[in-house]
């Protein structure tokens, strides 16, 4: 899919929204299309924004807003070339097209990817509106300016509003080579502002998928094999049927569905539902001996990520070494919001409402989806009769990439030919999640005479495991081997907010403070001499002194770990505080970013916040566990999330930087666990091999 | 299950609805009523995003029968949000507190309750209030400063 060039008059191609006016696609709180003949002139001079003759801008984010901010941080940056009045600015999904590139929102990308095409295409707009405006002020473009939804001629101080200005500049050509401002002269970008999803997340109105509503809709939900792969043999679809408020009960390849008058009459089928599975792939499997049992069923060898020196002579002619392994648990999304997705069918045409991080990937399951359910018509007939429709989302981090919601509904409104709701319970959601897989990690690691790192050798097994995070050791240690063992895995996995970095950045720096203390040496000085990365050094040489590092005692104990990942640079600093001779409890964190300029400062620190929060109670509360094939969580009363009460105070510290953004959404979770885990280590001189952590020392 | 005919008094207004003696005033607000701003995220009564006033007290959506709430005041965050200019919606927008926002409705409710029962709570008060409501973005760090920023606001309205 080509990317969108903002220098070119490239219109929406499928939406009914595009070119110029004419027709407006308006989607009404219940889910009815309104199409309305709108005979007012926009000036619509790229797919990303509009400006009506009220001078209301309305800008098209392609990111899936689900709470990381792109709604916001985006439209900002559209908006400083723009130069409009933030007042009059509205933000929207845009709807999917090619015009957008894929859509898809991962990988701490949104910023990263738009940071110069949504300046691009807010500087062609503005042009054009200059142009407009110098012709209607009869004045030398080069005597006017753009400021707050203005045009002024600098020499009179007369002045044109864009509103006015809409029909006009319509018609001005597209300007080639648009020049972007320096970061010395951002307005906008490097400023607190008020986020512009926020006041409808505050009255009700806040819609996300499950909010959808259409005429004439039902509800659905699903029943899915325990044993993951298992397939329905039989049920009691004759005795479901006669509940009252059920519509239809039938099984699909995935399981066994409901349909029924309301959500909850199909909950409670469900609840009664008794089905005979057969088959599955995970039968025997257990946390505890999933690595084991795969990898002596597979032949795979581990794959060499990273070499230099000779590690493995070093190692085993070292006069001090030390050896040990971590496992870390599977862990699951727990997004606020169930996977659900809505389908209005009307002749043969499908809208699909899907809470996804991933309108592309939607469309693409729909099309395979409706392919293997028609395959007399071809992908592209079958393309044009569907529309996705992205809403907001509750909670991603990850989970949403996937599109077995997708899938499932699709299906469903096929098999119904009406409009349905598909609503997973929460049951079904921690059961059929796709898990942050569970990994194991080999760490071997030798010292010099002087008590210096001197060889590295990390093998990372793990299920669908990644090398993010462990393919560029940050440290200057002479000789280095990091092997990755990727076994395939018979359990749903899946990105989780910062994928591997996650559990390849506690081996490296959980291991880096135990090489540490085997050498004598302090883990953070010795971190600040090793480290390559200035930028990297720098955070931690802030968080350091904003903690007072060198002021630690008994009743204050610090453990720090860095990382570099999505293009920021984090440290983070933990701090427990001895209660008594056995108890210690959580001080304060500190986390210092540099992730270049900060578009939205206030959603940096809250996507920090969040970060710490969502890395700690990975840290400390229950994970997913396997147990013969199957996982033994259910809801959130077994599979908690960090609390209120149990969330220590965070401080966030955001490096000054011009240089070009990395990402946030991400980047603040890999550090928080090898840090938790170093105070530990310093507070009871044992290593923290396994996860959940304890904090009174018996993990 | 035979319907029977409930009249809810929801955000002022009274609404005669068919509901099953057993169904949960959480699927009556949304899938009947249209009140999608009560969310539904764990059906158990663990999670707190279907927080609702009942005669002004919290209670959770799911886990109260419609029928049981004939003849109770209800109060959603739709009706809540009438009260814009209220310190606590005030707080939250300025210390823009939401992430995805799904909670949020559950979290301004519990808020509404704590601060309507003691506009000066103690931090151990909004320890036990809030950690009813569960959060997977992390706001809790700005739910603590709204409500006490909130808090401050309404003790300086009162008078002395």
């Amino acid at each position: 899919m080509k990317p969108f060039n903002p220098e070119r008059r490239d219109f929406l191609k499928k939406s009914a929204l595009s070119a110029g006016s004419a027709l407006v696609l308006g989607i009404t709180w219940s889910g009815e299309i309104v199409a309305e003949a709108d005979a007012t002139p926009e000036f619509k001079p790229n797919a990303w924004l509009k400006i009506d003759t009220h001078g209301l801008v309305t800008l098209y984010i392609a990111e899936s807003e689900m709470g990381q901010g792109p709604f916001t941080s985006l439209s900002m940056l559209i908006a400083e070339e723009l130069e409009v009045d933030w007042q009059k600015v509205q933000v929207e999904h845009a709807p999917l097209d090619p015009a957008y590139g894929f859509q898809g929102t991962g990988g701490s990308r949104s910023v990263r990817r738009n940071w110069k095409t949504l300046r691009q295409a807010g500087a062609v707009a503005r042009q054009m509106l200059l142009a407009a405006g110098a012709e209607y002020l009869k004045a030398p473009v080069d005597s006017c300016q753009a400021q707050r939804s203005r045009i002024t001629h600098r020499p009179s101080s007369k002045s044109v509003s864009y509103a006015e200005l809409v029909g006009r500049a319509a018609e001005m050509p597209v300007p080639k080579g648009v020049t972007l401002k320096q970061p010395e002269d951002f307005k906008l970008i490097g400023t607190p502002i008020t986020r512009l999803d926020l006041a409808d997340k505050l009255n009700g109105k806040a819609r996300y998928g499950i909010d959808t509503k259409l005429p004439n809709m039902v509800y659905a939900t699903i029943a899915q094999s325990p044993v993951f792969g298992g397939r329905v043999k039989s049920f009691n679809d004759t005795e479901i049927k006669q509940r009252p408020g059920i519509i239809d009960c039938f099984a699909l390849e995935e399981g066994v569905v409901v349909v029924a008058q309301g959500t909850w009459q199909a909950f409670q089928a469900r609840k009664a539902l008794k089905i005979d599975w057969q088959g599955g792939k995970t039968g025997q499997l257990n946390s505890d001996n999933i690595i084991q049992r795969l990898s002596d069923e597979t032949a795979q060898k581990p794959t060499l990520i990273l070499e230099r020196g000779e590690p493995i002579a070093q190692l085993a002619s070292a006069l001090k070494s030390v050896d040990t392994e971590y496992r870390l648990p599977f862990q699951a999304h727990m997004t606020p919001e169930p996977m659900n997705c809505t389908v209005g069918v009307e002749d043969g045409r499908y809208r699909i409402w899907a809470p996804t991080q991933s309108p592309t990937s939607a469309m693409t399951t729909a099309v395979k989806t409706l392919k293997a359910l028609m395959p007399e018509l071809s992908e592209a007939e079958l393309e044009a009769r569907i529309e996705i429709v992205t809403p907001l989302l509750g909670g991603g981090f990850g989970r949403r990439i996937k599109q077995d919601y997708v899938t499932q509904a699709v299906k469903i409104a096929h098999h119904l030919k009406r409009p349905v709701q598909l609503i997973w319970p929460r049951e079904e959601d921690v059961q059929h999640d796709h898990y942050h897989p569970l990994t194991q990690h080999r760490l071997r690691g030798s010292l010099d005479e002087a008590g210096n790192p001197q060889a590295w050798h990390h093998l990372i097994t793990g299920l669908q495991s990644g090398k993010y995070g462990a393919d560029a050791l940050a440290y200057d240690i002479p000789h280095v081997r990091v092997e990755l063992l990727r076994l395939d895995s018979p359990v749903p996995i899946g990105p989780w907010r910062s994928v591997s970095n996650h559990y390849n950045a506690y081996a490296i720096e959980h291991f880096f403070d135990e090489l540490a203390r085997a050498g004598g040496k302090n883990p953070l000085e010795l971190r600040l001499k090793l480290l390559k990365e200035a930028r990297l050094k720098a955070v931690l040489q802030r968080a350091a002194e904003a903690t007072a590092w060198h002021q630690q005692d008994q009743q204050r104990i610090l453990g720090c770990a860095v990382h570099s990942s999505f293009g920021s640079h984090v440290a983070e600093i933990v701090e427990l505080i001895r209660l008594d001779e056995q108890k210690l409890k959580l001080g304060k964190i500190t986390c210092v970013i540099d992730c270049g300029v900060a578009i939205n400062p206030d959603t940096v620190k809250a996507q920090l916040e969040g970060s710490v929060i969502y890395a700690l109670g990975a840290a400390l509360k229950p994970p997913i566990m396997l147990k013969n094939g199957r996982v033994e969580q259910h809801n959130f009363h077994d599979t908690p999330i960090l609390s209120f009460k149990e969330t220590p105070p965070i401080e966030v510290i955001i490096s000054r930087s011009r240089l070009d953004p990395g990402g946030v959404g991400e980047p603040g979770v890999p550090p928080l666990a090898p840090a938790l885990a170093n105070a530990l280590l310093s507070a009871h001189g044992k290593p923290v091999t396994r996860m959940p952590m304890n904090l009174n020392g018996a993990s | 299950m035979d319907l029977m005919a409930v009249t809810l008094h929801v955000n002022g207004s009274a609404n005669r609805v068919e509901a099953e003696s057993d169904i949960p005033l959480l699927w009556v607000l949304r899938d009947q009523l249209g009140l999608t701003g009560t969310k539904y995220s764990c059906g158990i009564g663990v999670c707190g995003s279907c927080m609702v006033l009942l005669d002004g007290m919290p209670a959770k959506a799911c886990r109260i029968t419609a029928a049981e709430c004939a003849g109770k005041k209800i109060t959603t965050i739709e009706g809540l949000a009438e009260q814009a200019d209220h310190p606590l919606l005030k707080s939250w927008l300025e210390l823009q507190v939401p992430q995805c926002g799904y909670c949020q409705s559950g979290q301004i409710i519990m808020a509404y309750a704590l601060l309507s029962e003691k506009h000066d709570p103690s931090a151990d008060e909004i320890d036990q209030a809030m950690s009813q409501i569960l959060c997977r973005c992390g706001t809790y760090p700005r739910i603590r400063q709204a409500i006490q920023q909130a808090s401050e606001m309404m003790r300086a309205k009162e008078p002395s």
